[in-house]
């Protein structure tokens, strides 16, 4: 449970974050805390996959930035996509929940083999990346967007059984090519706007 | 198989590091899919193997789309090298090959769903270009919006859909399914998600943009159908008809919308962008149907329609060039023209074209299904055919004292080819249908499961 409180805090830190700096590094903040969440599948080889990934996303938005105060200002876009993202959840949680007898862990430390906890932070970071990708006015906050709803699609994608290590591969490239292309929209659209 | 794939992705990463020594990256991006090509026909039918638990297998299908989409981007590689240097466009087609091979090949639903997401964001660096004189990066912007928005969506809908028994509430189910069929909407620009279609066929290079609907919207169409049948969603979609309503409201929306868009245009690339559109929105109506002809004659449309669009993308772009300041005509570049007009006949599927099989046969299940759908999609047909005449009638509208070649007609060349490909296949259509027939057959398999 505290890893999922971790996440909430940090995507609203990266949400509500005036400079691509802090945003980047409050993305990374989320990624790890995701991965880490236990749900008693947790594979060493998978969440260094996946952390390492994060890193380098993370690396190549901060690196993006070009300076300190380069950024995109939420203004309202923040309380909308904080109102929507919680209200998705929830509806989320409620029509998508697979029906389980598996008790539910709340400790605040421990796992949780039931699942609640991963799913519950999956559906947070897909709504709240749906959220800000929709009312991004440009590749800063849609970048992250981007990147919060892919983080929340390998939380589910981990539940799923089959290849786990080969699909946890292909995340990360996902990833590692989400920011770069993102990273590559940042630099031009600033570039476009300072002509 | 997954070191051709390997090969491919390596090639990618190398020919980015001597991409603005045009002789070397044409070369070897050439080479690098000619052996893919060569790897892709001596490897037998039902070939497979593993990697990292990751099952692939070598379809009848797979082996036809992959031998067209990878011909249609050595001919794009072509064009581009002696037409339109772009630095970023050879090592964006070999990371696109590599993807298509993967999509094709690969038989787990979620792999094959992130690397085609993997390979619709790659074309975002060449869509960019001159960013001051354009809005060029606010049309790969919205591309990667889309393909971000439409991708992890769809991925994590058919993610929670394998982690559920099948012992949830129908509407679970129906819910799931029917972010997956927008998810796909999204990526394949299906009206009304086309917006981001129409920036990009203004705003982005002519050859990024024949690589995007020639080759990537084909794959991405593929490998929806493939989703389908191997996630074992098919009999949910059976049993609850309200999501074969949302693959043909989306198809008809698509085919009529398409068409009307078409007629109204008179731009060359919106012509033949809105007349893929058109043409997707038919190859969704006959997924939607279910049945054995509409899913041959979707996949049929769907390959062909990608070459028609390689075809005409390449010629409006040469024409648009050698145009200047004015309007495109073929007095400038004939060859050209001609083949933008000879992509038209693909287009509206036209026989003795391969064309034409594909589109008679959904537009025939459309009519047993129901009569005012099958009279939509011959509309849609006539919409896009009548686009087609006023285009080619802009083009030939002045005609000089004496016709002359334009020098390196590589544009007029490529279509040339292309029509001759289709024209042979429309000859011959069992080699091109057989291994579509074959697939049908593994959709309806997995839609009756029994």
């Amino acid at each position: 449970m505290l890893l999922l409180a971790i996440v909430a805090v940090t995507t609203l830190a990266a949400n509500s974050a005036r400079q691509l700096r802090y945003m980047a590094v409050a993305f990374f903040g989320v990624a790890l805390a995701a991965h880490l969440i236990d749900d008693g599948s947790l594979s060493v080889s998978q969440v260094v996959v996946s952390v390492c990934a994060a890193l380098v996303a993370s690396t190549v938005l901060f690196v993006a930035a070009g300076d300190q105060r380069f950024g995109e200002d939420p203004g309202w876009r923040l309380w909308i996509a904080t109102i929507v993202a919680a209200a998705t959840t929830a509806a989320a949680f409620a029509y998508l929940r697979p029906a389980t007898g598996d008790e539910i862990n709340t400790d605040l430390f421990g796992p949780d083999p039931s699942g609640v906890t991963t799913e519950v932070a999956a559906f947070w970071l897909l709504s709240s990346g749906i959220a800000i990708l929709l009312t991004a006015r440009g590749a800063v906050r849609g970048s992250l967007g981007a990147l919060l709803m892919l983080t929340g699609t390998q939380l589910l994608v981990g539940m799923v059984p089959g290849p786990d290590l080969a699909l946890t591969l292909l995340l990360s490239w996902l990833q590692v090519v989400v920011a770069l292309a993102g990273a590559f929209l940042i630099v031009n659209q600033r570039a476009a706007r300072e002509a | 198989m997954i070191e051709v794939i390997a090969l491919l992705g390596i090639t990618a990463l190398v020919a980015f590091g001597v991409r603005k020594r045009l002789a070397v990256v044409g070369t070897m991006t050439l080479s690098a899919l000619a052996v893919a090509i060569a790897f892709v026909i001596a490897l037998p039918v039902d070939a497979s193997g593993e990697m990292l638990d990751l099952p692939w297998r070598m379809s009848g299908l797979a082996r036809l789309a992959a031998v067209i989409l990878l011909g249609t981007l050595a001919l794009l590689v072509l064009a581009v090298w002696v037409d339109e240097p772009a630095y970023n466009f050879f090592p964006t087609a070999l990371a696109v090959a590599a993807v298509v091979l993967a999509v094709l090949v690969l038989t787990t639903p979620i792999a094959i769903y992130a690397v085609l997401v993997l390979g619709l964001l790659v074309p975002v660096g060449s869509f960019t270009f001159q960013v001051h004189r354009n809005r060029s990066v606010e049309a790969a912007y919205r591309h990667f919006s889309f393909v971000a928005l439409g991708g992890f969506l769809g991925m994590a809908a058919l993610a929670l859909s394998a982690s559920l028994g099948r012992d949830q509430p129908p509407t679970t189910f129906v819910l799931l399914v029917v972010i997956l069929v927008v998810a796909f909407a999204l990526k394949l620009a299906a009206i009304p998600f086309h917006t981001h279609a129409a920036l990009l066929a203004s705003e982005v290079p002519a050859s990024a943009l024949a690589l995007y609907f020639g080759v990537l919207v084909p794959t991405t169409f593929i490998a929806f159908a493939q989703i389908l049948v191997l996630s074992g969603l098919l009999p949910a979609i059976v049993q609850i008809g309200k999501v074969q309503d949302l693959l043909l409201a989306l198809g008809i929306a698509s085919s009529l919308g398409g068409a009307f868009l078409a007629t109204g245009s008179t731009e060359l690339r919106r012509v033949a962008v809105y007349s893929v559109i058109a043409n997707l929105g038919h190859a969704l109506v006959g997924i939607a149907t279910l049945s054995g002809p509409g899913i041959i004659g979707a996949m049929a449309i769907a390959l062909v329609t990608g070459a028609a669009a390689t075809q005409q993308l390449l010629a409006a772009g040469t024409l648009e060039r050698r145009a200047g300041a004015d309007r495109p005509s073929a007095t400038t570049a004939p060859l050209a023209a001609l083949a933008f007009v000879g992509g038209g006949f693909a287009m509206i599927g036209a026989p003795p074209l391969v064309a034409f099989p594909g589109h008679f046969f959904v537009e025939l299940i459309a009519y047993s299904y129901s009569g005012w759908m099958g009279t939509a999609l011959v509309i849609a047909t006539l919409g896009v055919l009548v686009a087609q005449l006023r285009a080619a009638m802009v083009l030939f509208r002045t005609a000089p004292e004496r016709w002359r070649v334009e020098p390196r007609p590589i544009a007029g060349v490529v279509g040339a080819l292309v029509f001759l490909v289709l024209l042979i296949g429309g000859v011959q259509p069992d080699g091109f249908l057989q291994p579509i027939a074959a697939f049908a057959d593994e959709f309806l398999r997995a839609l009756h499961p029994l």
